[in-house]
């Protein structure tokens, strides 16, 4: 053992070095944040509580219920139960998704041939029995309304959700008799 | 190895002792159960037990479509998931026989070298509170936060993300957010350079790493150890640069490998891992060409959203993958590996032509290292395991799948 490592033995150098980086972060900025206090805004596109897209149109869902989302659903949470409706159109009774079973890989978004379900940002949820986490359509069109009255409503429409080749959020073209009366 | 009084001594009786370690103990770095046969402190027979963590990915796979498989990946070894995914993902257009266009490629060695530095930090962080260095711990999770919120931007998601599908990925990177994961990349070497300040020479650090755990290269082989448990005996083999996948071949690099195969070889093995993979993502950065980031081949990848929403051909096109899978798929049987952080993760199929796997195995490095952890930990002591146990790096989502 040379002289100068017995000298770096002997002080503890190698020991100083580490709590002198220690010290000086002490004195930078904390890097944490004190969650329920503050928080941190989720960036653009974070995938989380899903929405089912109201037509601004119609005030319905834009769904038709073709069931591609539960089809693509790797966890098979999305339930969906149509029944015949007027002039035989499909309707969609019950649209509900298990968000427990989730695992928010947005297969349903890229799924869906009419850019009908949407993922938001909104990932702070809890309740205290299974049954709120049924998410019924009633719900879904419920969490769309609240999040397109948020300020990011707007923004997430023209960057994520609006699909590119048809015009989405003007209303439905009217029927051929409507428009005749017009 | 040590020899206690009492073993000499004929008058005081001494008897093994079974210590049943795990399966909740933090230190084995999830639910992993070793039973543990002691002599005072030495082990005398250390057996692992797996399965407690077992989720039937394999069997799951068997009733999924080729797309819908990608979010089980995720869940293997869900701390570098972007392997996984890209893993998958690989061997899947291996199977399909798909050609990636170049950006995509580009992209996808640039999250799988950042899901390295996710899994390393991580491993780093994990294994120095093991054996008791807290600041450490604490560091590494602020660089690992900064990566977790790129992915985030990148694709929506932190852990599970999920990012690249059969043929390309899910979305192209904006210019934004490569000139940040650049900026980082310029501060990370000397983030690095504050842990190894910490803990490089640090004389507790070296005790409890030097020397301990060894395996010979010749062993490290037959136990089939992989990835840098396998580099840290000194065996330069990494399947980057072995196969070619993603753009390894273009970018300059080399295969980091440690001498002793001890502890700490594994651990510098590692931490000069950090190094390169920071060197790939930034030359990857420099390098990157503009172009589609989806694969030509309408078989296998979901047409274009704009073309569903106005073609009947893509919309029809559309439905059938999504309900039925690929439906071309070739038959026959394929094992395609990657290098993940962890190891070699393989892939198996048995395709039988319709749009889901007849059989899809994984061949996942923490099994093997799992198997290889009672010829690391026998004739040591009891406090060696923990750090054997971090200097193997493994997971137990992955390991019993």
């Amino acid at each position: 053992m040379t002289v100068n490592e017995l000298i770096k033995k002997v002080f503890f150098i190698e020991i100083l070095q580490g709590l002198a980086l220690t010290l000086k972060h002490l004195f930078k900025p904390a890097v944490t944040i004190q969650y329920p206090a503050e928080r941190k805004e989720p960036f653009a596109g974070s995938r989380g509580l899903h929405a089912l897209v109201r037509d601004s149109g119609t005030g319905r869902e834009k769904c038709v219920g073709c069931g591609l989302c539960a089809a693509m659903c790797p966890s098979q949470c999305i339930h969906i139960y149509t029944s015949e409706g007027d002039d035989h159109k499909k309707v969609v009774d019950r649209y509900e998704i298990e968000v427990l079973r989730c695992v928010y890989c947005a297969f349903c978004v890229e799924a869906c041939p009419y850019g009908a379900i949407v993922l938001t940002d909104h990932f702070e949820y809890s309740g205290y029995s299974r049954e709120e986490f049924y998410y019924t359509k009633e719900r879904l069109l419920e969490n769309w309304d609240k999040y397109m009255a948020g300020n990011k409503g707007k923004e997430y429409l023209e960057r994520f959700w609006r699909p590119r080749a048809v015009d989405f959020a003007t209303p439905a073209p009217a029927k051929k008799e409507e428009r005749a009366k017009q | 190895m040590n020899n206690s009084n009492s073993d000499n001594n004929p008058a005081i009786a001494t008897k093994e002792l079974t210590l049943n370690m795990g399966p909740q103990h933090p230190a084995t770095h999830g639910v992993l159960r070793l039973v543990l046969d002691l002599n005072g402190e030495t082990i005398v027979k250390c057996t692992p037990y797996v399965g407690y963590l077992h989720r039937g990915v394999e069997k799951l796979a068997e009733n999924r479509n080729y797309m819908q498989i990608l979010p089980l990946t995720d869940r293997l070894d869900y701390i570098s998931a972007m392997s996984n995914n890209l893993g998958y993902c690989v061997a899947v257009e291996k199977l399909f026989d798909i050609e990636l266009p170049e950006r995509t490629e580009y992209i996808r060695t640039i999250v799988g070298e950042l899901s390295r530095i996710v899994n390393h930090l991580l491993w780093l962080a994990t294994h120095a509170l093991d054996i008791g260095a807290m600041t450490v711990f604490l560091y590494c999770f602020r660089e690992r936060e900064k990566i977790l919120d790129l992915f985030e931007r990148l694709c929506g998601a932190r852990l599970t993300v999920s990012y690249p599908r059969i043929g390309g990925l899910k979305n192209d990177v904006d210019a934004q957010w490569l000139e940040d994961l650049y900026a980082f990349t310029d501060e990370f070497p000397m983030r690095v350079e504050q842990y190894e300040t910490l803990i490089n020479k640090n004389r507790i650090w070296l005790r409890r790493t030097k020397g301990i755990g060894v395996i010979s290269a010749e062993e490290a082989i037959n136990w089939g150890l992989s990835g840098p448990t396998l580099r840290g005996s000194g065996v330069p083999y990494d399947v980057r640069k072995v196969t070619s996948y993603g753009v390894y071949d273009k970018v300059k690099w080399e295969v980091c490998t440690g001498k002793n195969g001890d502890i700490y070889d594994r651990y510098r093995v590692r931490m000069d891992e950090f190094g390169q993979s920071t060197s790939i993502i930034r030359q990857c950065i420099e390098q990157i060409p503009q172009g589609p980031i989806m694969a030509d081949a309408p078989k296998f990848t979901l047409p274009a959203k704009d073309k569903v929403l106005t073609d009947m051909e893509h919309l029809i096109h559309h439905f059938v993958l999504i309900t039925k899978g690929p439906q071309t798929a070739p038959e026959g049987e394929l094992y395609v590996s990657t290098e993940v952080p962890k190891g070699e993760l393989g892939f198996f199929f048995v395709s039988d032509g319709t749009g889901k796997p007849y059989r899809m195995r994984v061949r996942s490095p923490s099994f093997v290292h799992v198997s290889a952890l009672p010829r690391l930990c026998e004739g040591e002591f009891v406090a060696d395991i923990i750090a054997n146990i971090g200097s193997i790096d493994i997971v137990l989502g992955e390991c019993d799948r």
